[in-house]
């Protein structure tokens, strides 16, 4: 899908400059960023204007109605099929992800991801993949159950066993290339496995994922 | 020291003699007799007893006025914003010995309010007596006053419904105004009002013709109403200064005592990594367990119980990772009791873990799957690897702590080891099958 001589563009949001310029800094010859943004008002500004491919998006932003990642998603509604957001975030607390994935965000890393890692991640993110970390993978066992249930009415509402496979070794802190490495299945098949994890996240109305939700007032 | 004279929370009333005694060194009962005693001296006990009810504060409203020290490791006010937050949170944090009931302000109401059995009745009964006294006084002939006594009763009685209702509104209920109390308050201010209105005419109208009362309370309402006019936009002013004054006080100390905890621990630490600035080990391991620390502070989750398998997990990994300065990486799937068979596979996986930060380094991740029926712990290095068949025989770590001791509880380890890292499974089952141990 990516022309390899055509590098990703991105615009990196997040309220801290110091942030900014580092991850800037990070981002490899792959990856050329557009704009920098440091509200929620702001930041939807620069991704109608520049209609960048990935945005890095920090989960916790001044300014807006207080909404911080979710809501600079959620005002860029429009241009999602072009543009696809990564969460950052200092916090792996389930709920900030959770808020974020569920408005459309396509995967989630925590701050202390290094230079390569990052960039790897924006590139998946660019391509269409999922990106989930140790603690996502786990939050999501947690929500959807470690048991392969087939008694589930919507196919939305449980993980296959596959799938189920996938995310634990995800928790156990497999990267995607060991993942595939441990179940002799490509990378590729992996990234469709996560993927589809992700959709049923983001789509399921499962009632730990809804009750969960509700408890802290994310509906 | 003398103690101040303040009305104490031991209270039959309003705490006046029980104050009085603490203050003056006697026993309550001698107060409360002498205080009885002169009541009967022409009334003169009941007025100081109302004067002192009036004038002297309560325990809690005398530290409330008193500046409070901000301690270091406050806890964080459950309720924020409301004023009633900020006086709980003060009166709370204070570390006077006399506010054991202050902690949660409804307990503080009913502990003063039920701390004597039937206090209520008591009065009550005490009232009704009164009354048959009288009633009996006149059916024997006595000539009692009847039309001068029956109005100040009622002035009494509403004066006292009325006073207590502001009491308790200054005691307790400035805290938690949202409860259904404020209706109850309301009802007795105008009930108390009511009555001492009431028992004012009756002994007006006693000395004056009914014809004169009305115009003279016409008159009367109607100078009320101008001065109302008048004072109401003061006292409105007045109302709203103070209210700010008091949400401006919450949220100072609100502010002081997220001052106090980021003082103790992220500027500490942010100096010793100054100090530190050479090694990149120990910088990591500061910034580290400081995050972990305020992450703690603010996010901590007060449903989650300690105790558990999980929490052991954490704070093990922790615990680790402090003294070793490798990141620790914790996922925690599920969570189950920390029952004696559980609290072996965590000392199984503080082994492991232990294992992987002294040989391996780098980043360190610890899954756990906990459930009802059992749980697996999955211990992954970035080493370089070993071969668990060639563990020498005096390499007591993996020997005794891992395998033998897994196996005598029933539980299972199982060692992945290549030149990418090694991963280490340990599955401890909550019921054994054979029936061993």
């Amino acid at each position: 899908m990516n022309d390899p001589q055509q590098p990703i563009t991105v615009v990196v949001v997040d309220d801290h400059a110091i942030f900014r310029s580092g991850l800037r800094a990070d981002l490899d010859s792959r990856i050329t960023v557009l704009a920098e943004a440091a509200g929620v008002a702001e930041a939807i500004a620069a991704i109608h204007e520049h209609r960048p491919q990935v945005v890095l998006l920090d989960v916790h932003l001044p300014g807006g109605s207080g909404g911080g990642g979710a809501e600079v998603i959620a005002g860029c509604t429009a241009l999602l099929a072009g543009t696809r957001f990564l969460a950052l975030s200092v916090s792996d607390a389930a709920e900030d992800v959770v808020t974020v994935i569920r408005a459309g965000a396509r995967g989630y890393v925590t701050k202390t991801i290094s230079g390569p890692e990052i960039s790897d991640a924006v590139l998946r993110v660019a391509s269409g993949d999922a990106v989930f970390s140790p603690r996502l993978a786990g939050f999501v066992l947690d929500a959807f159950g470690t048991a392969a249930v087939a008694s589930v009415d919507s196919e939305l509402d449980r993980l296959s066993a596959r799938e189920l496979e996938v995310m634990r070794l995800i928790a156990r802190g497999y990267s995607y290339k060991e993942v595939a490495k441990e179940l002799f299945i490509s990378i590729k098949t992996v990234e469709t496995h996560v993927s589809a994890v992700l959709r049923k996240l983001q789509l399921s109305s499962r009632h730990e994922l809804t009750r969960w939700a509700a408890e802290r007032r994310l509906l | 020291m003398r103690p101040a004279l303040l009305r104490s929370n031991d209270a039959m009333i309003a705490g006046v003699c029980a104050g009085l005694a603490a203050h003056l060194g006697i026993t309550v009962n001698v107060a409360r007799i002498a205080m009885v005693g002169l009541a009967f001296a022409g009334g003169a006990g009941i007025f100081l007893y109302g004067w002192l009810w009036v004038l002297v504060p309560t325990q809690e409203e005398q530290l409330r006025r008193a500046p409070t020290p901000v301690g270091p490791r406050l806890t964080f006010p459950t309720s924020q914003g409301a004023a009633g937050g900020a006086t709980s949170s003060f009166v709370g944090s204070s570390t006077s010995p006399m506010v054991s009931p202050t902690a949660d302000p409804s307990a503080g109401s009913r502990g003063s309010t039920q701390s004597l059995i039937g206090k209520r009745e008591v009065l009550l009964g005490t009232a009704l007596l009164l009354v048959a006294a009288v009633a009996i006084a006149q059916q024997l002939g006595a000539n009692l006053p009847l039309d001068t006594l029956l109005p100040v009763g009622v002035v009494v009685t509403g004066a006292v419904l009325a006073w207590t209702q502001l009491d308790e509104t200054r005691r307790a209920g400035l805290m938690n105004r949202a409860g259904a109390s404020q209706a109850g308050g309301l009802a007795r201010l105008v009930a108390g009002l009511l009555l001492v209105t009431v028992g004012v005419l009756i002994m007006v109208s006693g000395s004056i013709s009914w014809e004169l009362t009305w115009s003279t309370l016409i008159a009367t309402g109607a100078v009320l109403a101008g001065v109302f006019l008048v004072l109401a936009p003061w006292g409105l002013k007045f109302w709203r200064d103070l209210e700010t004054e008091r949400s401006g006080r919450a949220r100072e100390t609100e502010r002081a005592e997220i001052a106090a905890h980021l003082h103790d621990s992220v500027l500490q630490t942010l100096a010793l990594i100054q100090n530190r600035a050479g090694s990149e080990q120990d910088v990591v391991r500061l910034a580290r367990a400081q995050e972990r620390e305020l992450r703690n502070w603010l996010y901590a989750d007060a449903t989650q119980q300690s105790g558990n398998l999980a929490e052991r997990i954490r704070a093990l990994a922790a615990e680790i990772e402090d003294s070793y300065g490798t990141p620790i990486d914790v996922v925690v799937v599920g969570d189950a009791e920390l029952s004696a068979r559980q609290e072996i596979l965590a000392q199984a996986a503080r082994e492991a873990v232990l294992n992987a930060a002294k040989h391996a380094g780098g980043n360190i991740s610890v899954y756990l799957e906990a459930g009802p029926t059992g749980s697996t712990i999955f211990v992954r290095d970035r080493g370089s690897g070993f071969d668990p068949e060639t563990i020498p025989e005096d390499r007591m770590g993996i020997r005794v702590s891992l395998y033998s001791r897994m196996d005598r509880h029933g539980g299972e380890v199982s060692i992945r080891s290549n030149s990418e890292g090694t991963e280490v499974k340990l599955v401890m089952p909550e019921k054994e099958a054979d029936g061993a141990q």
